[in-house]
């Protein structure tokens, strides 16, 4: 059991995570709790984990849509404008409709992030499909006109979303005051469902197929246009996911919610062990990337670093994770065929 | 590899045990908000918009500077804490004061770049018993105990009744209105518009938003001029077009005329070129360096500090030009033109 998940893909990716957890649980230093006046190391305690996990949570709901797409062999630049345009309609919608039963307000607040991340999905996987162009170009272009949308319904406001959904979101579970699970523990489900999508369905096994041969896929019968519809259709689905989650965790939405998370997801994608020319790729190892991104970027600032730096660092962090994948995967391809090391 | 994996997770698993030392009692010599008032050390994290606009820069000099006289005069060791996202995003601020809070700040100081994001963060902060201060863009519902900045609709009032002046009470206007996000440059949108409305012979083309970015900020002017050439006034609510120098020679000075917030060293050429006569200079250094003072005030002398603190905007024009380009070198500023500072008084 200990083998084979020490020779799972993930593996590496978790080895580098504990790794830096830790380099900053050591390096961190502590401080004196204010309430309970016990020292606490900065980085190893409940409330930074839960912290980072959250910090994490919503890209990474938002990279396993991403990665499925990825995997089917296209790309959906459009995740961060849809995120603002769930937020914000979310808003809009729960604000015209007043005081509401609680449980109402989250019901219809959830229906509508989806309803909105699914109409958006739908429309980019039909426009692929459809005009035959690059999913690069028509999801490029759908991230101006999706986000421009926000921005003209909303007039750029910041709008506040009802007690109800922040309370949801906030929900403690027992775990004490300012301790706040559900956005991880909403992470850790999608990445739970993503992987069984993707390893125990045919629609999963589909979308691989797809990603690595369309042309073989086409020859087995495997419909193309549907399977490359619905990876968009998940992939605005999680988006609306995680902007249910977002706005909800912090309150309010306004139409530059996520200006420029589409890069952090891709980047959790192909940190996580997604390749761009498509056919590989995890729901897990996709919310392992965003977890290290997250990681990385807590551990400039935990470790007293220059701010400054933030993007250099983040860069070179990308460029080596992938690059030691990819010397990875070719040293156990060349292990599998015998080829023996220089 | 699977053993230099499996070498590696042991490794991290030993390191995380051994690091986990939470729990103890405290030995002392840690920064929290009771034992501030104790003599202790302070560590007050800063959590500005953006890292990337000077105005920021400047106010976190201030407040390293403010920090730097407070601890040799009351010999508590003051650590200011730069936890500004590199461009603004309210989620990453809100981020950011909870990190504060879970590595130990005394207290914490924000601009908001969204108050709906940053409220519940410095809520809960407060609850943790860390107290939160805003400065230049406020988060007025929340339980922050103090806000210093200026009074944004005066602010706008102001920017208006100058170029109304400069513009001799007539003619066709725009506003600069930066990101329309920004609680704080709505309301001074809102006070350009109330002071024009005294003025009947002014009249507003539009208010024009844009990116937070020096060179988008001029772009939208160069492109907004160009679609509307009656335009003989720029009420600009902040200093990012001027940022850039490009507007020096797009603009015609004889025939248009800009008043703008802020007089950064970059924006000083157009007051010396006749195109803004008038810049009202936020004296963004003091953001930082009033602030911490009312923070130390409250949190380690125990005393009691206004909610709203005003601070009030400096009239720089060709009058005082070397005056206050002194000024800006005395706070830190490192690219102030030399023929500037050798201005008389």
């Amino acid at each position: 059991m200990l083998r084979r998940t020490l020779a799972s893909p993930q593996a590496g990716l978790v080895a580098v995570i504990l790794l830096l957890g830790a380099v900053l649980g050591l390096f961190a230093g502590s401080h004196v709790d204010a309430r309970s006046g016990l020292t606490v190391n900065n980085f190893l305690n409940s409330y930074t984990l839960i912290q980072t996990a959250t910090d994490a949570s919503f890209f990474a709901i938002m990279a396993v849509g991403a990665t499925i797409a990825i995997i089917s062999g296209g790309i959906d630049l459009s995740v961060g404008s849809v995120y603002a345009l769930a937020g914000v309609t979310t808003a809009m919608v729960l604000r015209s409709l007043g005081p509401a039963d609680p449980l109402v307000a989250v019901a219809i607040g959830l229906a509508v992030s989806l309803g909105i991340g699914l109409a958006c999905g739908a429309i980019n996987g039909a426009l692929v499909v459809g005009l035959g162009v690059h999913p690069f170009i028509i999801t490029l272009g759908t991230m101006w006109i999706v986000r421009g949308i926000a921005f003209v319904g909303s007039n750029a406001e910041s709008i506040l979303l009802p007690r109800a959904l922040t309370s949801v979101a906030k929900a403690s579970l027992g775990l004490g005051d300012s301790l706040y699970p559900v956005p991880m523990l909403v992470m850790l489900l999608v990445a739970a469902v993503g992987t069984v999508y993707l390893t125990r369905t045919v629609g999963g096994r589909r979308v691989f197929a797809v990603g690595g041969n369309q042309e073989a896929s086409r020859f087995s019968g495997v419909p193309i246009g549907r399977v490359r519809i619905a990876v968009y259709v998940l992939s605005g689905l999680t988006a609306g996911l995680a902007a249910f989650m977002g706005a909800s965790f912090y309150g309010s939405a306004s139409c530059a919610d996520a200006t420029g998370y589409e890069l952090y997801v891709i980047a959790s994608a192909v940190v996580g062990g997604a390749s761009l020319s498509g056919g590989k790729g995890s729901a897990l190892g996709a919310l392992l990337g965003a977890v290290l991104i997250v990681l990385i970027r807590q551990s400039i600032r935990t470790l007293h670093f220059d701010q400054n730096y933030e993007w250099i660092i983040i860069g070179c962090a990308i460029i080596i994770a992938v690059v030691l994948d990819q010397a990875s995967a070719r040293f156990t391809e060349r292990r599998l065929a015998g080829v023996p090391r220089r | 590899m699977r053993a230099v994996v499996e070498r590696l997770t042991v490794l991290a698993a030993m390191a995380i045990v051994a690091s986990c030392g939470g729990g103890q009692p405290a030995p002392g010599g840690q920064a929290t908000p009771g034992q501030a008032a104790a003599g202790r050390a302070l560590k007050i994290a800063m959590i500005a918009k953006s890292s990337t606009n000077p105005v920021f820069l400047s106010a976190r000099t201030g407040a390293e500077a403010a920090a730097k006289e407070l601890t040799a005069k009351h010999n508590v060791p003051i650590e200011i804490s730069w936890l500004t996202p590199p461009t603004e995003d309210g989620q990453i601020q809100a981020q950011r004061i909870a990190q504060a809070v879970n590595e130990g700040a005394s207290a914490i100081l924000v601009s908001c770049s969204d108050a709906g994001k940053v409220t519940g963060a410095i809520n809960d902060a407060v609850a943790r018993g860390v107290p939160v201060m805003t400065f230049d863009s406020d988060a007025p519902e929340s339980q922050r105990f103090a806000f210093y900045g200026v009074d944004d609709i005066k602010t706008g009032t102001l920017v208006m009744e100058e170029l109304a002046r400069q513009m001799g009470e007539a003619g066709s206007i725009a506003i600069l209105a930066g990101n329309q996000n920004a609680p704080n440059l709505r309301k001074r949108v809102e006070g350009v518009k109330q002071a024009a409305a005294k003025y009947p012979k002014i009249k507003i083309v539009d208010t024009f938003y844009h990116i937070e970015q020096p060179q988008d900020a001029a772009a939208e002017v160069i492109r907004v001029q160009n679609a509307y050439p009656q335009i003989q006034g720029w009420a600009m609510i902040g200093g990012w077009a001027l940022f850039t120098q490009t507007l020096l020679t797009d603009l015609n000075p004889q025939k248009v005329k800009i008043v703008s917030v802020d007089a950064l060293p970059a924006e000083l050429a157009y007051v010396e070129k006749g195109l803004a006569p008038v810049l009202l200079a936020q004296p963004t250094y003091l953001w930082g360096y009033e602030s911490v003072k009312r923070v130390f005030d409250k949190v380690h002398l125990k005393q009691d500090v206004p909610v709203i603190i005003p601070m009030e905007l400096v009239r720089v024009t060709k009058e005082n030009l070397g005056t206050w380009s002194r000024q800006l070198k005395a706070w830190g500023f490192t690219d102030v033109p030399e023929s500037y500072l050798a201005l008389p008084q």
